[in-house]
C-alpha cells in the first residue's frame, strides 16, 4: 500500500512492542488486589486531580476522535472545525452540570447512580443494557477501523486476513489491560496515552505552521486549494450538504455529540474515582483544559492535512479521511527515506497505535464493570456475592465482552460501520443523559420514567438509525445497494433527545397516578439523600 | 434540567416517616418538603434566580457569604434538622452556578450552530485575510472555554463549597468519628 522505506516500518514496528511491553508491565504492576473491589473500580480514589483528570481526557479522546474528527476537517474544513468544537464543549457540559453530583451520587458504575433510591433489578437491568448498547457499537466500529489501521500502518497487503489478525491483535491486547489492570491500571494507560498524543499533535501543528511561516492565512489559502472546493472549504455544508434538510441534520448531528459525547459510561464512570467533590472539579479542569488545546490542535492538523496532502490523496486512501494525520506526518517530514520522515511517522503511528489500545480497553472495562457489578452482583445475586466473585466476574466478563466485541468487528471489517460512533452517541444523548440529569435534578423522577427513559431513548435511537440515510439509500451508506431508509436525517439525535426525555417525564407522570404511594417513597428518597447528592455528607 | 415539577406534590402529612439522621426526633418539628420550609425563606429570596442569565454576577459571589453564617439560623431547628437551611442554601446556590454555567456554554454553541446553519453567508464573510466569521468564533468559543472553567472553579469555590462544608459539619455530631463527613 505505501511505499515507504522498511526501515521506517521496523522502526514503526519496534516502537509498536516497546509500547505494548511497557503498558502491559505498567498494567501488571498497577493492578488491584484480588479481593478489593474500591481498587479494582476505582483505583482507591488514590489519583491526584491532575493525573484523573488526565485518564479522564484519554478515555474522552478516543481513536475515533482523533482520526475521524481530523478526517472531517480535512475533507469537509468548517462543518469539522464545528465538530471539535462541539466535542470539546461536551466535556465542558459535563463539568458544569453532571460532574459534582455524579460524582457524589455514583460509587462503581452507572447503574449504582440510577439505582441509588429505586429498589429492584429492573433498574440495573436497564442500566446495564444501555451501558452495552452505547459501549458496543462504539467498541466494534474502534476495533474494525483498527484493522484496516495497522495495515495502513505496517505496509502490509490490504488482504482480509491480515485485518482480521490486528484486530485479534488489539482485541486480545485491550482484553488484558481491561481484565488485568482495572480501573488503575487502565488509568495509567490513559495517561501514557495522553501525553504522547497531546505531545505528538502539538508538535505536528507546530510544524504545519512553521511550513506556512506561521501565518494562518497562507494556511487556510493553501488548505482551500488543496481541497479542490475553494471557498466552500470554509463554509458550513461540505459533510452533508447545503439544502435545508441537510443544515437542518448537520445542527441535529452537533447538538448530538455536545449533549451525548461525554455521558457515555466509559468516561462518567472515571468521576467516581475522584477523592471528593473539589478534586472532581480540578480533575474536569485539567481534562477540559488537555482536551480543548487537543482540539485546538486537531483543527490545524486537519487544516494542514487538507493543505499538504489534498483531498485527492486522502480520499484515495480513506473515504473518511481517518488516515490523514499519519499521511500529514509523512508530506511534514523531509520527504521519502529521510530521517525526518522515519521519526516524525513513528511517532504518530506510535500514538495512533495506542490511542487505539487504550480507547478500547477503558470501553471494555465499562461494558465489562456494568455486566459484573450491575448485572451479576446486584440483579443475580442481590449483592449477596462476595467481593473476590465480583472481581473475577468482572475479569471474565471483560474476556467475554472483549471476545464479543472482536468477533463482531471481524464480521463487519468489509463494511463502512463509521455511522456505530454517531448510534453511540445519539444512544447516549438520548438514553443515558436523560436517565442521568433527571435522577440527579429531578426529585418526581420514578422507576418507570428512568425505565421509559433508558430503554425509550435506546430503541428509538436505535430503530430510526436503521431506517436513517447513513445505512441505507445513499452512496455513502453502510448498504449503499440496498434503499429502506424512511428517517431523513443522517442522525438521530433531532427526534430521539426529545423522545427520550419525553419518555421519562410521561413514564413518571404516570406513576405518580397510578403508584402513587410509590413515587412518593421515590421522592422522600431523593429529599433524604440530598445532602449525599450535594454535599458529600454520609 | 433542573426541576420544574418540584412542588407537585403537597407535604403529605404523615408523621411516621423515619427520619435516619436526625437524633431526638420523636418530638421534633418534621422537615418541611424543602422550598416550603418557611426558615428557608429569607435565604432563598436573597438570591437573584432567573434573572440575570448571560453575565456573570456571582464572581466575587459576596451573596453567598450569608449563607455560610450558620449562627443566624434559629437555633431550634439544628436539632431537629440536621442539615435544613444550610441545605436549601447549598442547593440554591448550586442551581444558580449550574443554570448559569450550562446555559451559557450550551446557548454560546446553540447559537453558534444556529448562526451556522442558518446564516451560512454571514458566517462565511471573511473578517480577517481567509479567517471567516464562523471559524473565528469556533476557535474564540475554545479559547473562551479556558477562562469558562477558571471562572467555574472559582465561583464553585466561592458560593458552593463554603455551604457543603457546612453542611458536611452538621452531619457529623459531636461523639462520633470525623471521618464520615468525607
Amino acid at each position: 500500500m505505501n511505499d515507504y522505506g522498511s526501515g521506517t516500518q521496523a522502526v514503526v514496528l519496534v516502537l509498536f512492542s516497546t509500547l505494548v511491553t511497557l503498558t502491559l508491565l505498567m498494567c501488571v504492576m498497577a493492578g488491584p488486589d484480588r479481593d478489593d473491589l474500591t481498587n479494582f473500580y476505582t483505583g482507591y480514589r488514590s489519583l491526584t486531580p491532575l493525573r484523573n483528570g488526565l485518564a479522564i481526557a484519554g478515555d474522552y479522546i478516543s481513536a475515533a476522535t482523533v482520526l475521524s474528527t481530523t478526517g472531517i476537517i480535512a475533507l469537509a474544513g468548517y462543518d469539522g472545525y464545528v465538530l471539535a468544537v462541539s466535542t470539546a464543549l461536551s466535556l465542558v457540559l459535563l463539568m458544569f452540570l453532571l460532574a459534582e453530583p455524579l460524582r457524589n451520587a455514583g460509587s462503581f458504575t452507572m447503574g449504582d447512580v440510577l439505582a441509588r433510591n429505586m429498589s429492584g433489578r429492573s433498574v440495573r437491568v436497564a442500566s446495564c443494557v444501555v451501558t452495552l448498547a452505547a459501549t458496543l457499537p462504539f467498541l466494534v466500529v474502534q476495533l474494525s477501523g483498527a484493522g484496516s489501521l495497522l495495515t495502513f500502518i505496517l505496509g502490509l497487503s490490504h488482504e482480509t486476513g491480515a485485518r482480521t489478525a490486528c484486530i485479534a491483535l488489539v482485541g486480545s491486547l485491550m482484553i488484558i489491560y481491561a481484565a488485568i489492570g482495572g480501573m488503575r491500571g487502565t488509568a495509567l494507560v490513559q495517561m501514557i496515552k495522553i501525553v504522547l498524543l497531546l505531545g505528538t499533535s502539538v508538535t505536528v501543528a507546530a510544524l504545519v505552521l512553521n511550513r506556512f511561516d506561521w501565518n494562518p492565512g497562507e494556511m487556510l489559502r493553501a488548505a482551500e486549494r488543496g481541497s479542490g472546493t475553494g471557498p466552500a472549504f470554509l463554509q458550513q455544508g461540505l459533510q452533508l450538504g447545503t439544502s435545508a434538510a441537510q443544515r437542518l441534520d448537520f445542527a441535529s448531528l452537533q447538538m448530538t455529540v455536545i449533549l451525548g459525547a461525554a455521558c457515555l459510561p466509559h468516561i462518567t464512570m472515571r468521576l467516581y474515582s475522584a477523592r471528593d467533590v473539589p478534586a472532581v472539579r480540578r480533575s474536569m479542569s485539567w481534562a477540559v483544559g488537555t482536551v480543548t488545546t487537543f482540539c485546538l490542535t486537531v483543527i490545524i492538523m486537519g487544516t494542514g492535512a487538507a493543505a499538504l496532502v489534498g483531498s485527492q490523496s486522502i480520499t484515495a486512501a480513506d473515504a473518511h479521511g481517518r488516515t490523514s494525520v499519519l499521511m500529514l506526518s509523512r508530506a511534514l517530514g523531509g520527504g521519502a527515506g529521510s530521517v525526518g520522515t522515519t521519526v516524525l511517522y513513528a511517532a504518530v503511528a506510535g500514538t495512533v497505535f495506542i490511542t487505539l489500545l487504550s480507547s478500547v480497553a477503558g470501553m471494555t472495562l465499562a461494558a465489562a464493570s456494568s455486566l459484573a457489578h450491575d448485572l451479576f452482583a446486584h440483579a443475580l445475586r442481590r449483592e449477596r456475592a462476595a467481593p473476590r466473585t465480583e472481581m473475577t466476574v468482572a475479569a471474565w466478563t471483560s474476556v467475554v465482552v472483549g471476545t464479543v466485541a472482536i468477533l463482531l468487528s471481524v464480521l463487519v471489517e468489509n463494511w463502512d460501520v463509521a455511522v456505530l460512533t454517531t448510534l453511540a452517541i445519539c444512544i447516549g444523548a438520548s438514553a443515558v443523559a436523560p436517565a442521568l440529569t433527571y435522577s440527579l435534578f429531578w426529585r418526581g423522577f420514578t422507576r418507570t420514567g428512568l425505565l421509559a427513559a433508558l430503554y425509550g431513548g435506546t430503541a428509538c435511537a436505535l430503530v430510526l438509525m436503521v431506517f436513517s440515510r447513513a445505512v441505507s439509500g445513499t452512496p455513502s451508506a453502510v448498504f449503499p445497494h440496498a434503499d429502506f431508509a424512511w428517517f431523513p436525517l443522517q442522525s438521530t439525535g433531532l427526534v430521539s433527545i426529545p423522545f427520550g426525555y419525553l419518555a421519562g417525564w410521561l413514564g413518571s407522570r404516570l406513576d405518580h397516578r397510578r403508584r402513587t404511594a410509590e413515587s412518593r417513597e421515590n421522592r422522600r428518597l431523593y429529599e433524604e439523600s440530598e445532602a449525599r447528592l450535594l454535599a458529600a455528607a454520609e | 434540567m433542573t426541576d420544574p415539577y418540584d412542588n407537585r406534590y403537597p407535604p403529605a402529612a404523615s408523621p411516621d416517616r423515619t427520619q435516619p439522621r436526625t437524633e431526638p426526633h420523636g418530638s421534633a418539628p418534621r422537615r418541611a418538603p424543602y422550598g416550603r420550609d418557611p426558615w428557608q425563606e429569607p435565604y432563598g429570596q436573597q438570591l437573584p434566580q432567573d434573572t440575570s442569565y448571560g453575565s456573570y454576577p456571582y464572581d466575587g459571589a459576596p451573596s453567598y457569604d450569608a449563607f455560610g453564617q450558620a449562627p443566624q439560623r434559629p437555633p431550634h431547628t439544628r436539632e431537629a434538622h440536621p442539615h435544613g437551611a444550610d441545605l436549601a442554601g447549598l442547593r440554591s446556590a448550586y442551581k444558580v452556578l449550574r443554570r448559569v454555567s450550562t446555559l451559557t456554554a450550551l446557548g454560546s454553541f446553540v447559537v453558534y450552530v444556529a448562526l451556522s446553519c442558518g446564516a451560512p453567508d454571514l458566517m462565511g464573510s471573511k473578517i480577517a485575510g481567509e479567517l471567516s466569521l464562523g471559524m473565528a468564533l469556533g476557535i474564540l468559543q475554545l479559547l473562551v472555554t479556558f477562562a469558562a472553567v477558571f471562572w467555574y472553579g472559582r465561583s464553585a469555590r466561592h458560593s458552593v463549597d463554603p455551604l457543603a462544608r457546612a453542611v458536611r459539619e452538621r452531619t457529623v455530631r459531636p461523639g462520633r468519628d470525623a471521618g464520615v463527613a468525607g
